[in-house]
């Protein structure tokens, strides 16, 4: 976090409904507002309660709002828990246990290359979500805080998307994993790559890249140039003068402000990075599972 | 073939004698004598001295889950006796205070996994820790247990990945979420389906479902069915599922 991130927090519960809950839910806002913690957003995603039920059934249809998809993939790609842990790994242990048991094509051993399909096209479905809304609260919010947004969607929010192709194609690279035959082990594989991709709900999209760096040392140079950009991108972020200026800038000032156009070219810069790392012909495997699964 | 059978804390609490009368007309080949208070263990080794447990080709005995520290060389010594008849004692790792003590009954000693109440026991990780105080110990593996931890049965499996060969009783029924055991329903069974397939065939199921009457034998086909096996053959009414 920097020193002007909004502090995105819900109490999850996994059990039997209780007045109480609500309760509690009001006696942590109270507390983080007294520690001066800036509070969820506009959109009210987040700082109130939320029932593993819906995050467990709800993936797909109707019943699955913009706010549901969206913590369910922020609970898997980028949340940490505080206190006790027990609700959080079943919550996140039945969502990933769905997105593999209901994976047709992992679970009758048509996909040779063991990435689970339905938990990548979920996480992508996610990505395109927020570039739509970005266009949506654009509209909605008359341009207000738009520089700020670009400069997120650009950089932290494109880093969570690709963390989480990369949580999906480590199910490929690993070679533990990849051996998996879901026809051969029957459901016991299941519960195998559910453990394993349980491990990355416990990693950051920064830590997720790091790992990949540090086992491929051809990406060394990949690595230096997409963490010092995003370094310098957390930078600005924190620096109070230059996040307030992104919030407030007017759509028809972007093309002289400085700040904006460094964010412009950092954006770019993290953007060739990952380039390198899914699209390189010399990255043999990274290139061949982007053009298997990444698109289509 | 797997063998069944069931708790005599399950059928009759602290009644030995009667566990097994409601067993008489019951197939089971495996028996787990239950004294989970520590003053129900002089009691059961007179009732074991006189007992025929000749149907049983598989007997363990639980021991007491609560006691003051105290008491914790006497219950050892006692249960000491089961194990020289070759008979494997189930303990839980939270009623151990002094793991030297326990270590005297080697490879006859059993740690089961936790609910999720308790502070230690519940995971593979935590179960790795308690081995590593006693590396002779087998495990029992409670399935209920660890499916009442984690629903999605992720924390089972790796139980089962972990400490997978030093299995050599399973413990089966439904734990409530104030962690009380329960019959065993048919969702828990395609929840112990994901992971049965790892338990080896010739590990002995445990009833600890609260059953009686002709609940026996529907709580045995769900408890095989869980284990993707039949009782054909064994049952007398039609099958459940």
């Amino acid at each position: 976090m920097t020193a002007g991130s909004d502090f995105d927090w819900v109490l999850l519960v996994d059990g039997i409904a209780s007045p109480e809950h609500l309760d509690a839910c009001s006696a942590i806002a109270e507390h983080l507002r007294s520690e001066g913690l800036k509070g969820p957003g506009a959109e009210a995603t987040f700082g109130d309660l939320v029932f593993s039920h819906d995050l467990i059934h709800y993936i797909g249809g109707d019943e699955d709002s913009n706010a549901n998809l969206t913590r369910r993939m922020l609970l898997l790609l980028e949340s940490a828990p505080i206190g006790r842990d027990d609700a959080y790994v079943r919550t996140t242990n039945n969502i990933l246990n769905r997105y593999i048991i209901e994976d047709f094509g992992w679970m009758h051993a048509r996909n040779p290359m063991n990435v689970p399909r339905f938990l990548q096209n979920d996480i992508a479905r996610y990505w395109r979500t927020i570039a739509v809304d970005f266009a949506y609260k654009r509209r909605r919010r008359a341009g207000k805080g738009w520089a700020l947004r670009t400069a997120k969607l650009r950089l932290p929010r494109k880093l969570t998307f690709a963390a989480g192709l990369l949580m999906c194609y480590s199910c490929a690279l690993d070679p533990e994993i990849s051996a998996i035959v879901s026809s051969e082990a029957g459901r016991g594989a299941a519960a195998k790559i559910v453990a394993h991709l349980a491990t990355y709900v416990r990693k950051t999209p920064l830590g997720i890249f790091a790992e990949l760096f540090l086992a491929h040392d051809s990406l060394a140079p990949t690595a230096k140039r997409l963490f010092d950009t995003y370094d310098n991108f957390l930078a600005i972020l924190n620096d109070d003068e230059k996040r307030l200026r992104l919030e407030t800038l007017a759509h028809d000032e972007i093309a002289e402000d400085p700040v904006y156009q460094a964010v412009r070219v950092l954006g770019h810069e993290f953007q060739e990075g990952l380039d390198r790392v899914f699209f390189d012909p010399d990255s043999p495997k990274l290139y061949e599972l982007t053009r298997t699964y990444g698109v289509f | 073939m797997r063998k069944y059978g069931f708790s005599t804390g399950a059928l009759a609490f602290g009644d030995f004698a009667r566990a097994l009368e409601l067993l008489e007309n019951v197939f089971v080949e495996a028996i787990e004598l239950s004294a989970l208070r520590p003053e129900e263990l002089v009691p059961l080794m007179a009732f074991v001295t006189k007992a025929n447990l000749s149907r049983f080709s598989f007997v363990s005995v639980h021991a007491p889950a609560g006691y003051s520290a105290w008491e914790e060389a006497e219950i050892v010594r006692h249960l000491q006796a089961f194990a020289e008849r070759g008979w494997p004692i189930v303990v839980h790792p939270d009623a151990i205070n002094r793991f030297t003590l326990w270590t005297e009954l080697g490879e006859h000693l059993l740690v089961e996994n936790m609910d999720k109440r308790k502070s230690i026991g519940r995971t593979a990780r935590e179960l790795t820790q308690i081995y590593w105080e006693l590396p002779k110990a087998g495990m029992c593996f409670d399935i209920a247990h660890a499916r009442q931890f984690d629903t999605s049965m992720t924390e089972a499996y790796k139980i089962l990945r972990d400490h997978g060969d030093r299995i050599r009783q399973v413990h089966i029924s439904e734990v409530t979420t104030s962690s009380k055991h329960d019959r065993i329903s048919p969702t828990a069974v395609r929840a112990y389906q994901e992971v049965s397939g790892l338990v080896p065939p010739d590990v002995p199921i445990i009833l600890e479902t609260p059953a009686e009457g002709e609940q026996l034998e529907e709580q045995l086909d769900l408890a095989a069915a869980a284990f993707n096996s039949s009782r054909a053959g064994q049952r007398r009414a039609g099958s459940v599922l």
